[in-house]
């Protein structure tokens, strides 16, 4: 008789959203994605605690990942977002406000979701063609015949990420060497389909952050090799270093795991066969000139010895993930039997050299044609590592995702104002054929825009975590910062100096209003200028590719929450 | 809005009560569990049940009779539950699996599934439903919202006396108000070959029921292009739709973590796995298919592979690696260039690929080998049985073969050239979650399934005019088994879908169901025992073309009585089967332009009729005598058919109101009272469905969209639409039929007996590819 369990009844909740535990859920969530937003962000620990390892971050990466979420509801949110980091690293906590604040704008309208939806989507559509448009003042071509822009766009990355613990000095040092690892990826002879070659970090942990730096070609940490005796590599009679790799076990142990039997008559060894076959193997090597031997896996000792008598230098335990950037690098092909070696399989390398970090050592492979490179990443402890690792591999990222579309947006909370007065403007301008498109009323869209733009001037507002005023102003729609201790009410123009993304200065009046306050009619708005493209320094740039999608995942986000009927839950 | 979420969710409160796993199971659940061969009456008019000598001294445990009451209450829970998600203006359901991952949904099926209902009579209506849906890709939702509809009207009107009624009022008001009244509205997509810009109408309406506002319109638009690149004749054909949607698994693949507006459409085939060796080849390049290792081992399962002396073993593995090498040399000489394999090849393999460029992808699934032999012609190639000289003819050509990034994923592109009507192509579905894109691709099968609805007429039966209506009586007996006998229904403690149990099952069900039978007197001879597998065999339309294949023979049977009647009327009845899709392109061809002509003339000849205000003569029997000379027999064809392949309405519930309509306009009629009332009845229910749709907008109101039609529909004008979506009058005519047996048969069941025999749970109800 089968064992009967206690079923548990079907959770049937209708109108999610409308439930307390949601709401309250949400602008928890709210909260704290917000207070961790840009570089005065606040900084979040995160422990299990019992004991162990912490985590201290402000980066959404790290977050998303580990906080756990009460409600179904949220989850959504929550792999949404982490979706979205995956795709672009940049732009987590931007997807993550403006999804949170655009589901508390919407909700608190009383609109249907479905209208809702439909006006949030057209107003999308506005956004995406504006910043797709030439017009489109709040984004910039990134020019790559200087590093101006791009080391902007890498500094903006690394300010944002207050947990790195990084001073000016590093922030700059830190820079050049991303900037400086991102070009030595990029090909020399383009092809029809250029493929980007690989930035391996090496993480050296204990060190000053000054202390980083970057090399052409790759480091694989080998602890037997002394310092002391650098070994004089064999050449080929073009000045080359021949290389062969291996992705097979150099071990002696090469069994295939075959499904039938295999009889081994009395006095026969198959292991020293295998061993003989290895010799045989470093034989061939030797006289086919090779100066260095690279195995994925574990070389025998026995053919190490062979190896380094016969001046071959011989490193294994390499690992998989070497195992790309190593054939891209020296041009050679993987060997995946010791039986029959094809001298098509090497490969050349200009230089290799023995190179120390801290109490390591590394082989160091100097290939001809640099499309990888090493980034031997240093910082003071463990978690401040951990953190500027994922922001070295962000900038990396996004700096790949501008060489695609050579663009970025102005940062600072620039864009968020300048796209909300764009969508004021232009929602009052609209034709009624679009409302009857949409099945709405005029009102419902003003009210639906309305929520859109506070939505996208919040995300704006979150930069600032001080009690100072944050302005907006009525030329340009860039974001403006007040910094804390003056009267609300006073002349704006004294306080200001520069804008949130730095292009423009104090200099003339911009007709300054309150971000969040009271404001008059949003008709008296004019469409926001286009700036004079100018090259400022200092300027602060976002990636553009990962925050126009961000917007849309934002937004797309959002609709699917509010446009949750019910949620059905087996529990069990 | 806010109200009527509000009521949506009144709606759905009922749903514990009476549909919940929390019903009074439980407690009857431990009782049987003590007492295994005692009888407990379970619910109020409940009977104790003695089988007559089971297997093992096996007795029924519980029986119970159903009441009018109960199922109308269970159904408009059901309607209650699903209301919330129906039609353009509903929401989507997070359904939570006892797993913990989620899924995003409006999807009636899913839904209703979600349930995990209680109430074997429920769970019956959730099945009719599903199978509904299964067969025409489209109206889980309206089917129980009609449902309920149907049942409280019956239940109000009296009780389920009207049950013989039922037959009667399809018979003779539903086919006669759609014959006479609703085809004049109809219209036509060009018969069979419809057009491309009327699919996308098509499109839009269906996936306006399942997904979000936002994202129907930017779906609708990729589909139709998908289908129209995948189908680049001139119109989408119903091989290719067959193909769509039953290999859309491997026509797709989602990223999660991009705006839905990146989703879009590839040429050629994804496989979702990076390449083991990718070597670049430009131009045109040719491919091999294989199933097998391509090393030889040194000793296979159950054999022993003895080694005597070092230099054998030595030898052998040399040979080993030669003879990959030899086979890789094999395939470069004949410029293979891409290896296509179903297993996992060993690391020689694939070194020795890259030495001869040749790119090689592992692990491909069954499907994805099935699809590329569908697509190319050709048959996986054994490198080791024939002889190694000679030229590999077993090669696919495709047209490029290069890697492709989707997210952060690296998959194989390859353009395979097609021997077939279908041009491979790939959907890239973009959405921020899994869920999203999930939902987006069952709603495009299900769109796919819909769409090869396309193809199907309606046949009419019979005419029911004064003399043929004994006729009609007679063939009642034979077609309509449900409702001359009663029955009973054997619950069995898990499921009640298993319409799909296979036929081994079945029988053995039969035999020992027969056992268990209390009044075999009732039964006929040719349906011994009436389990529940075998209930919605005879009377479930639906049913039937979905068992096609098993029941084929007595079907036709039955079909071909049918015929011989009505050859009395119809002499130079030629055509045999309009209801079988089966792909036979000459006689397609040949009436297709025949058809379009003869559609345009069909609908202004039914005009002029409806001016004329002579309801009475039927277009058919005019339609004949106008083309009698050019095409008689393919006309005949048409005139046959109740409602032609290809037909459309507005969506929106137009297709309601004119049935509601003409069935209230045919009744007045009708003498038979009985008749009359029911018309009434499914009248009124049919006013359900755009009652549901309209009452959740602010501006359009049920009652102005009511009058506005009724008004115009009285006046003979045309009526006032302004929807851009269209819908089929195939699946909604066949909706109706289906909700009219469910009724049929709930109202058939005398007796719901519990028994303690677990039961296998078959949970695919998308069985469409055997019709």
């Amino acid at each position: 008789m089968s064992r009967l369990e206690a079923k548990k009844p079907l959770l049937f909740i209708s109108e999610p959203l409308n439930k307390d535990t949601v709401s309250q859920s949400l602008s928890l969530l709210t909260g704290i994605l917000k207070s961790c937003y840009g570089p005065a962000g606040r900084l979040k620990q995160l422990h299990n605690g019992v004991g162990g390892y912490v985590c201290t971050t402000s980066q959404s990466s790290a977050i998303l990942s580990r906080l756990s979420v009460s409600h179904r509801v949220l989850s959504v949110l929550m792999a949404s977002v982490q979706n979205h980091i995956s795709r672009f690293s940049d732009c987590g906590l931007f997807t993550a406000i403006l999804c949170c604040s655009l589901i508390e704008n919407f909700k608190s309208l009383n609109v249907a979701p479905c209208t809702v939806i439909k006006i949030s989507k057209h107003l999308l559509s506005l956004c995406m063609d504006y910043l797709k448009s030439e017009a489109c003042g709040c984004r910039i071509w990134v020019d790559f015949s200087s590093v101006e822009t791009l080391l902007c766009l890498v500094r903006s990355i690394l300010t944002s990420k207050p947990a790195c613990m990084l001073n000016k000095t590093e922030v700059d040092h830190l820079s050049t060497l991303i900037l400086k690892a991102f070009l030595f990826t990029v090909p020399c002879h383009v092809e029809s389909n250029a493929v980007l070659g690989k930035c391996v970090i090496v993480p050296v942990k204990g060190r000053r952050v000054v202390d980083s730096v970057v090399l052409p070609g790759l480091l694989i940490e080998t602890p037997e090799i002394q310092l002391a005796k650098p070994p004089t590599v064999k050449r080929t009679c073009s000045n080359m270093i021949r290389i062969a790799l291996f992705c097979v076990s150099m071990s002696g142990d090469g069994f295939n795991p075959e499904e039938g039997t295999i009889t081994v008559h009395h006095g026969i060894s198959i292991e020293t066969l295998e061993l003989n076959q290895l010799l045989n193997v470093g034989k061939q090597l030797v006289n086919d000139e090779v100066g260095l031997v690279v195995c994925q896996k574990v070389i025998h000792p026995s053919l190490k010895q062979y190896l380094k008598e016969n001046r071959v230098i011989a490193v294994d335990r390499a690992g998989l993930s070497l195992m790309e950037p190593l054939s891209q690098m020296t041009g050679s092909k993987p060997i995946a039997s010791v039986h029959l070696l094809s001298p098509s399989c090497y490969g050349s390398l200009k230089d290799v050299r023995i190179e120390s970090f801290a109490s390591k050592h590394f082989v160091h492979l100097i290939p001809n044609d640099t499309v990888v490179c090493s980034l031997i990443l240093c910082n003071r402890n463990e978690t401040a590592w951990d953190e500027l690792k994922r922001t070295c591999e962000t900038a990396e990222h996004v700096l790949q995702l501008t060489i695609k579309e050579p663009l970025a947006l102005l940062g600072g909370g620039c864009t968020e104002t300048h796209l909300a007065s764009y969508i004021r403007h232009k929602s009052c301008s609209l034709s009624t054929s679009t409302f009857r498109d949409l099945d709405c009323s005029r009102t419902q869209y003003q009210l639906v825009a309305d929520g859109f733009c506070r939505s996208l001037e919040s995300v704006a507002c979150s930069l600032n975590h001080d009690e100072g005023e944050i302005l907006t102003d009525m030329v340009y729609g860039h974001c403006w910062f007040v910094p804390s201790g003056f009267p609300s009410v006073s002349n704006w123009s004294d306080l200001v100096s520069k804008c949130g993304c730095g292009i423009n200065g104090n200099t003339e009046n911009l007709n300054w209003r309150l971000l969040q306050g009271q404001f008059d009619s949003p008709a008296i708005q004019g469409c926001p200028r286009e700036l004079s493209v100018k090259v400022v320094d200092f300027l602060t740039l976002d990636c553009f590719a990962a925050k126009c999608s961000g917007l849309q995942v934002a937004l797309e986000t959002a609709n699917l929450i509010l446009d949750l009927s019910y949620v059905i839950e087996d529990q069990n | 809005m806010k109200t009527c979420r509000a009521r949506a969710a009144g709606l759905c409160a009922p749903l514990p009560r009476s549909l919940g796993p929390a019903a009074p199971r439980p407690a009857a659940a431990a009782r049987t569990r003590s007492r295994r061969l005692s009888l407990t009456a379970r619910r109020r008019g409940a009977v104790p049940v003695r089988a007559p000598g089971g297997r093992g001294g096996a007795a029924v445990a519980m029986a119970a009779r159903p009441e009018l009451g109960r199922l109308a209450q269970e159904a408009a829970a059901l309607a209650g539950a699903v209301r919330g998600a129906l039609g353009p203006r509903g929401g989507r359901a997070l359904l939570v699996r006892p797993g913990g991952e989620a899924l995003l949904t409006r999807d009636g099926r899913r839904l209703l599934e979600a349930l995990s209902l209680e109430p074997p009579t429920a769970r019956m209506m959730a099945a009719c439903a599903c199978s509904h849906r299964a067969a025409t890709g489209d109206g889980a939702k309206t089917f129980v919202v009609l449902l309920a509809g149907v049942l409280g009207g019956l239940r109000e009107a009296g009780g389920g006396g009207l049950r013989r009624a039922l037959r009667a009022f399809e018979a003779r008001v539903l086919e006669r108000a759609v014959a006479r009244g609703l085809r004049r509205h109809l219209r036509a997509l060009g018969g069979r070959q419809p057009e491309w810009g009327a699919l996308e109408a098509l499109l839009e309406a269906y996936l306006g029921g399942r997904l979000g506002p936002g994202e129907r319109r930017p779906l609708a638009r990729l589909c139709s292009e998908y289908c129209r690149r995948c189908a680049p004749a001139a119109g989408p054909r119903p091989q290719v739709l067959r193909l769509l949607g039953r290999r859309f698994a491997e026509l797709h693949a989602a990223v999660a973590g991009l705006p839905v507006a990146s989703s879009r459409i590839l040429p050629g085939l994804v496989l979702r796995r990076d390449f083991a060796a990718y070597c670049p080849a430009g131009g045109e390049l040719r491919a091999v298919l294989v199933t097998e290792a391509l090393r030889p081992t040194l000793s296979a399962p159950g054999t022993e592979f003895v080694v005597d002396s070092e230099g054998q073993y030595q030898a052998s593995l040399c040979w080993i690696t030669q003879r990959t090498e030899a086979l890789m040399k094999r395939l470069q000489r004949n410029s293979v260039k891409l290896l296509l394999s179903s297993v996992k090849q060993e690391e020689v393999v694939i070194h020795y690929a890259k030495l001869y460029g040749v790119s090689v992808v592992e692990c491909l699934s069954l499907e994805e080998v099935a699809l590329i032999c569908e697509i190319t012609g050709v048959s996986p190639y054994m490198p080791f049985s024939d002889n190694t000289d000679g030229e590999i003819t077993e090669t696919a050509v495709a047209t490029f073969c290069q890697p492709l990034l989707l997210g952060s994923k690296r998959c194989v592109h390859i353009g395979f050239t097609s021997v077939c009507a279908f041009q491979p192509h790939c959907l890239i579905l973009c959405g921020p979650v899994e869920g999203v894109n999930e939902q987006h691709a069952a709603a495009l099968q299900g769109a796919f399934t819909m769409l090869q609805q396309l193809f199907k007429t309606v046949d009419r039966r019979e005419e029911h005019q004064g003399e043929g209506e004994s006729q009609t009586e007679a063939l009642d007996v034979c077609s309509w088994h449900s409702s001359a006998i009663q029955k009973q229904l054997v619950t069995e403690g898990i499921s009640c879908n298993s319409n799909q149990v296979s036929e081994r099952q079945l029988k053995a069900h039969r035999d020992e169901t027969e056992t268990q039978i209390v009044n075999p007197g009732l039964q006929g001879s040719e349906y011994p025992a009436c389990v529940q597998t075998d209930l919605q065999i005879p009377s479930n339309l639906i049913l039937h073309i979905k068992e096609f294949d098993v029941a084929s023979e007595g079907d036709g049977s039955s079909r071909n009585v049918q015929k011989q009647h009505a050859k009395c009327e119809h002499t130079s009845n030629m055509h045999e089967d309009h209801r079988s899709d089966s792909p036979v392109v000459g006689q397609k061809n040949c009436s297709m332009a025949v058809s379009a002509t003869h559609n345009v003339n069909a609908v202004t000849v039914c005009e002029r009729l409806g001016v004329g205000k002579d309801l009475e003569k039927t277009s058919c029997n005019i339609v004949p005598s106008k083309h009698e000379k050019s095409c008689v027999s393919i006309t005949q064809n048409y005139s046959d058919a109740l409602i032609e392949a290809g037909s459309v309405l507005p969506v929106g519930g137009y297709f309601e109101i004119l049935l509601h309509y003409y069935i209230q306009y045919y009744a007045q009629q009708v003498e038979q009272s009985e008749v009359a009332v029911i018309s009434n009845v499914v009248a009124d229910a049919l006013l359900s469905i755009p009652k549901s749709l309209y009452n959740t907008t602010e501006q359009n109101s049920f009652t102005k969209f009511y009058l506005k039609a009724i008004h115009s529909l009285r006046k003979n004008q045309p009526l006032p639409v302004n929807e851009k979506g269209l819908e089929l009058v195939y699946c909604k005519y066949q909706l109706v039929i289906s909700v009219l047996h469910c009724v049929t048969e709930l109202l058939s069941i005398d007796l719901i007996i519990g028994i303690k025999r677990p039961l296998q749970k078959n949970e695919d109800y998308d069985s469409e590819d055997d019709f």
